[in-house]
């Protein structure tokens, strides 16, 4: 009997599984083993961060984060299906802030009106954040990636400057943040508000697009195969244009759930990292509606707990370093899934 | 002409950054390994120079310790994505939020303290006594003339005029072919990735050393994904990249000036010129350059992971 | 004549000649298939030996671990009587091993010169343009091997890359020359070239190992021939106590019948008068923007099978796009049934009844990533009972991949699992079934037995004929002539885009053809086309 190591093409769903919860694990390992070297008393903050998950205000928090990853990931997340790397989502969710707040501060009417207006207007902002990085890549096969990337730099800024200069709160209540917006969304539980289950219904709304209609087949091939797509006459630089769009939409559509209903004001820094950890939600789903919910849950009680822990010392960007190491990780065992064990038996040899 | 001089001189000290990164990048890229951990790795330099610095009264040391880091992250890097052969994109936005996040954690204690020593320009005899030019060319940092000069002369030369670069443009256009060749692939893209990383840390001391110099949260400012855009936009060459990084470095001088005189637009969005300038760098180009397509080409197999014993 | 030497003869005449290469019991493993199982192998010096074998049976992956690409997983390689382990590329290289493979290991966007001193110790430290390619003139002028040390390989034919390949080959002095399947991209005059210069090369004490799966190629050229079948060795012999229908048993293990399959059945419907598809004058340009077709004029009858033949590169791959509705035209006109489909997309050619195998299922006519199902309904998912106005049903898509999976012999164990799980000759005969579903007036296959076992192969001519008998066109480009004067009704032969000549197949001349794939147009009383 020997024993021999062999790649397969295709890795598997178990395989892929067990690789994102051990790559969380070890990530959560190396970060508590960086914590306990500083001298923090791990069991201390355990405690901590399981106290103030578990609370009342814990739990509505993590309601509220829970809304703008499960949109950025779904974001990012059909961008991979159509085989465009959507990194832009931060910008985008900047410039949806953008434009709801906008319609929030300047449009007149009652919120029954102007509410959905503001939805609109959120997704259109995304969708007009992506509109250069998608229209250069169908007809350019100019790189998203980076031209979706920079494009997050103006949105931060152009909030960050419209917070600070023409739209500031002259109340004086901050020095980068406009007046509390005129129009909230109904709560459906404490803070928490309707944008939650909005999120999920998109998402799920997504997933039944994608896998039951005739538009949702077309792009999944036109996805994995371009060449394909050709052979088959789908036109493959219409869908990826709506694809990229949509995403960009879902993605502006978080930034005004985010303004709207959890901030109540747009301030400098309301995009808050939630575009790049979508990025990580959509890996871990690998592709599906549900994965997209698991990994927005996962990213969020992470989050949450450095939330937790900042009293302690811990900041965001300790978070994100976690989230790098996750990736980091996911990543290599993704391609360490593809390698299986295989026992081959020994011929016995002629003489 | 006063204010040319200084435009052409804060251009290039401004460049530097980018170009020195760039050329890091062009090494990598060139072995066929695309490495989008360059803003990561950048922070990572970042705070090592200013770290260093303010414990000893050395750049040099504070840059030399940087491209130590950049090169030991850049082997961790390498690791996973030529010797594992995990997914590159992936790899790199895993190093980049790793290093922005770890080098901000570290960052804390240093934010806003300016560098007690810096790279100061040192003036060429005779040369730096030209009027306008004197001051702008002839009148920089050592940093510089390494990026600028003798960077970009040795990789040139020695990608494109030695045996060695020969078997290296190899590995990045057809690994099978090098392979088959007796070109020891992994090894010249472990090494190169690695080499490359530590050049962009060394551009994020730079930063921290030579041209802000002092270090805050968000000092590297999505240079790295700059310099990556440069990168292709400069066809993988190092003069070219170099040149680029120069532009560039005219249009933040530029907003410098705006800011200092006062232009009636608000320093945000002067601020995001670089951005969209980018953006447009890298869209117009494509449309234009049909016939220089080739020229320009990326390394065939830039992005893959190479598997010898795999049907 | 050269001198030939063989183990058999230097030992009955009692010196010892030492092989060169000697293999003992070689195995090696890929997930799911054995390549190679207790493979012994030998060379000798002043030889050519041919290594034979269908698509499959494990001559390539022998040749890659002789050549160091590969590690044996057992077994062991002796070079000169010692026992070696070739653990790279380079320490093959160094043992004076040297091999031409079948996909070119050249890097395309250099010169030929910069291809020559890849990875090579004998290369100047210092290099520049002028120097490389005044070496590569000289090294080209002693080893008598024509070559364009300035060109880029990209802009050469396939038979100039070869000779480049060679040339590679031989300035690091190997001894050991090994060619996997070179008359693949060659005429017939050039293949006679390459078999002139290979004699020359062993005269000299070399030795070649000539990869092929071609019995005509075998017999001419070879001393003696070992016969893998299976991954395993069959037998080693003196070609010329050979022949070929010895050799076709031993390779695929059974009697078999080398005759045509041109003949109909008693039912079979008949050839029609008017054509099923036409070409007047149609150019295309390929996706460089090069011209690829030039004024080509073809007709296909219902109920016949045409056959394309010439060396890959000539414009086939651009004429079955152009056939298909993939590829749009640059001028000319194209009609299915008499009705202009030059215009029109590959959907209204497959609702037209235009099915198309292409030349490599898994770059375009399939997704590899996706499943089974999704694949197998890429031509029907529009249509009832899998749509339904804007809905799709993926239940009713796996039933059809279901069926589809019967009819084309295939036993998927999980219909949601991704199509690149399955073996090569099964996404093939899944991508068959599928165009044949569609396929109402006529079925395009480009290259449809390339790379797979002979059983599938054998299953893709009974779909074509199974076609071809229910009144249906089917255009068959292939480059093995033997298998075009098996299945096809007449030959069209193409050559840099265009047409050379059509030839009936019952009087077909194997020399003729030959020269059309050459380049020389058909001086007979037929207009192409006809």
């Amino acid at each position: 009997m020997a024993l021999r190591i062999q790649r397969v093409p295709s890795d598997n769903l178990a395989g892929g599984i067990a690789a994102r919860l051990i790559a969380i694990v070890l990530a959560l390992a190396v970060a508590a083993a960086v914590f306990a070297f500083t001298g923090a008393d791990l069991g201390k903050l355990g405690g901590h961060v399981v106290k103030s998950t578990f609370s009342n205000f814990g739990m509505q928090d993590v309601g509220l984060i829970l809304t703008p990853l499960i949109l950025t990931g779904l974001a990012v997340m059909i961008a991979l299906k159509v085989g465009a790397w959507n990194i832009g989502a931060e910008g985008q969710f900047c410039a949806g802030a953008f434009a709801a707040s906008g319609v929030a501060l300047f449009v007149p009417g009652p919120t029954v009106v102007i509410l959905p207006l503001m939805f609109v207007a959120g997704a259109l902002g995304g969708m007009i954040w992506i509109l250069i990085p998608t229209l250069a890549r169908a007809y350019a096969d100019v790189s998203e990636l980076i031209t979706t990337l920079l494009l997050n730099f103006v949105g931060i800024l152009l909030v960050y400057y419209v917070a600070t200069g023409p739209w500031l709160d002259s109340s004086g209540f901050s020095f980068a943040s406009t007046k509390r917006l005129p129009h909230d969304i109904p709560a459906l539980w404490g803070d928490v508000h309707w944008g939650l289950p909005i999120a999920v219904i998109i998402t799920i709304a997504v997933a039944a697009v994608l896998n039951f209609t005739r538009w949702g087949y077309e792009v999944r091939i036109a996805g994995s195969n371009p060449n394909a797509a050709r052979y088959a006459a789908i036109p493959f630089r219409r869908h990826l244009i709506v694809v990229m769009l949509l995403s960009g939409a879902i993605a502006g559509l978080a930034g005004m759930l985010e303004a709207v209903g959890t901030a109540h004001r747009l301030q400098g820094g309301i995009s808050n990292n939630f575009g790049y950890i979508g990025i990580m939600v959509a890996v871990l789903a690998r592709g599906s509606a549900i994965g997209v919910i698991a990994g927005a849950l996962l990213m969020t009680l992470i989050l949450k707990s450095g939330l937790a822990l900042q009293t302690q010392g811990v900041s965001v960007a300790t978070v994100l370093a976690i989230t790098g190491l996750i990736l980091f990780f996911t990543a290599i065992g993704d391609e360490l899934s593809h390698y299986r064990i295989v026992r081959t038996k020994n011929e016995p040899q002629e003489a | 002409m006063d204010l040319i001089a200084g435009l052409i001189q804060t251009s290039i000290l401004a460049g530097g950054v980018l170009a020195l990164a760039a050329l890091g990048e062009v090494l990598a890229e060139r072995v066929g390994v695309v490495n989008l951990g360059v803003e990561g790795l950048m922070s990572l330099g970042a705070i090592t120079g200013i770290a260093t610095v303010v414990a000893t009264p050395s750049p040099l040391l504070g840059f030399a310790l940087a491209l130590a880091v950049g090169f030991m992250a850049g082997m961790a890097f390498a690791t996973a994505t030529v010797i594992v052969r995990a997914n590159q994109v992936l790899c790199g936005l895993a190093l980049t939020l790793m290093g922005t996040g770890v080098a901000a954690m570290i960052g804390k204690a240093y934010s806003g303290i300016p560098a007690p020593v810096t790279f100061a320009p040192i003036a060429i005899p005779y040369l730096s006594d030209i009027p306008v030019l004197g001051r702008a060319l002839f009148t920089q940092n050592i940093l510089v003339y390494l990026i600028y000069l003798i960077l970009p002369f040795t990789l040139h030369h020695i990608m494109f005029r030695t045996r060695h670069g020969l078997d290296m443009r190899a590995v990045g256009e057809n690994p099978a072919a090098a392979d088959a060749a007796g070109i020891p692939v992994q090894r010249i893209r472990f090494w190169y990735v690695s080499l490359g990383a530590a050049f962009a840390a060394g551009a994020g001391a730079y930063l921290t050393l030579a041209f802000v110099p002092s270090w805050s949260e968000g000092v590297v400012a999505g240079r790295g994904w700059i310099a990556v855009a440069l990168v292709i936009f400069a066809g993988y060459r190092p003069w070219t990249a170099v040149l680029a990084a120069l532009l560039f470095g005219l249009i933040t001088s530029l907003g410098f000036v705006g800011q200092a005189r006062n232009w009636p637009i608000a320093a945000p969005i002067l601020s995001m010129l670089p951005y969209l300038g980018t953006i447009a760098l890298m869209i117009v180009p494509v449309l234009a350059w049909q016939k220089v397509r080739r020229l320009m080409a990326a390394p065939a197999a830039i992005g893959e992971p190479y598997f010898r014993d795999v049907r | 004549m050269n001198v030939m030497l063989n183990a058999e003869e230097t030992v009955a005449s009692g010196s010892a000649i030492q092989p060169i290469v000697l293999l003992r019991g070689i195995a090696k493993y890929f997930p799911g298939v054995i390549a190679n199982q207790d493979v012994d192998f030998d060379l000798v010096p002043g030889e050519i030996h041919a290594l034979l074998g269908e698509n499959g049976a494990g001559k390539s992956t022998l040749m890659n671990i002789l050549t160091g690409i590969y590690r044996p997983d057992m077994g062991e390689i002796v070079i000169d009587g010692t026992p070696v382990t070739l653990a790279s590329p380079v320490e093959a290289i160094a043992a004076g091993i040297g091999m031409v493979h079948q996909h070119f290991k050249l890097v395309k966007a250099f010169t030929v010169a910069e291809n020559i001193h890849l990875g090579w110790k004998d290369t100047p430290r210092r290099t520049s343009r002028a120097v490389l390619e005044a070496r590569t003139a000289e090294l080209a002028a002693s080893l008598n091997l024509q070559v364009k040390p300035g060109a880029r390989i990209s802009d050469l034919s396939t038979g100039e890359q070869q000779r480049v390949e060679i040339l590679r080959v031989l300035s690091r002095k190997a001894r050991v020359l090994i060619l996997d399947e070179p008359t693949a991209v060659l005429t017939p005059a050039e293949a006679a070239e390459l078999f002139k210069a290979l004699r020359q090369f062993v005269a000299r004490g070399n030795a070649v190992i000539f990869i092929s799966h071609k019995l005509d190629e075998v017999l001419e050229i070879s001393d003696r021939v070992t016969v893998l079948r299976g991954g395993r060795k069959v037998t080693t012999r003196r070609t010329a106590e050979c022949d070929k229908r010895m050799l076709a048993r031993l390779m695929v293990g059974q009697e078999v019948v080398l005759g045509n399959m041109r003949t109909r059945r008693a039912d079979a419907r008949p050839v029609s008068e008017q054509p099923v598809l036409s070409l007047h004058q149609v150019s295309a340009r390929d996706d460089l923007g090069n011209m690829a077709l030039k004024d080509v004029s073809l007709q296909l009858r219902a109920g016949e099978i045409l056959g394309i033949a010439g060396v890959a590169g000539n414009g086939q791959k651009e004429l079955s796009q152009v056939l298909t509705g993939v590829r749009p035209l640059a001028s000319g006109r194209l009609e299915v049934c008499g009705e202009d489909l030059s215009a029109r997309s590959a959907r209204e050619f497959a609702a037209f009844g235009v099915g198309h195998i292409p030349e490599d299922r898994l770059q375009s006519g399939l997704a590899p990533a996706l499943s089974v199902t999704d694949n197998a309904v890429i031509r029907e998912y529009g249509k009832a009972p899998l749509s339904k106005g804007w809905f799709y049903r993926p239940s009713a898509a796996t039933a059809l991949a279901r069926s589809i999976a019967q009819t084309a012999s295939v036993a998927v164990p999980d219909f949601g699992m991704p199509v690149r799980n399955l073996s090569g000759g099964n996404q093939q005969r899944l991508v068959a079934r599928r165009e044949m579903r569609i396929a109402s007036q006529v079925l395009v296959a480009a290259y449809p037995c390339r790379g797979l076992d002979v059983g599938a192969i054998n299953a893709m001519m009974h779909y074509f004929t199974e076609l071809r008998d229910a009144g249906v066109g089917v255009v068959f480009v292939s480059e093995e002539l033997d298998e075009l004067c098996k299945l096809s009704d007449r030959i069209a032969v193409m050559f840099h885009g265009e047409i050379m000549g059509v030839v009936d197949t019952a009087d077909v001349d194997i020399e003729a053809i030959g020269l059309m794939m050459g380049g020389q147009r058909r001086l007979a009383a037929e207009p192409a086309g006809n």
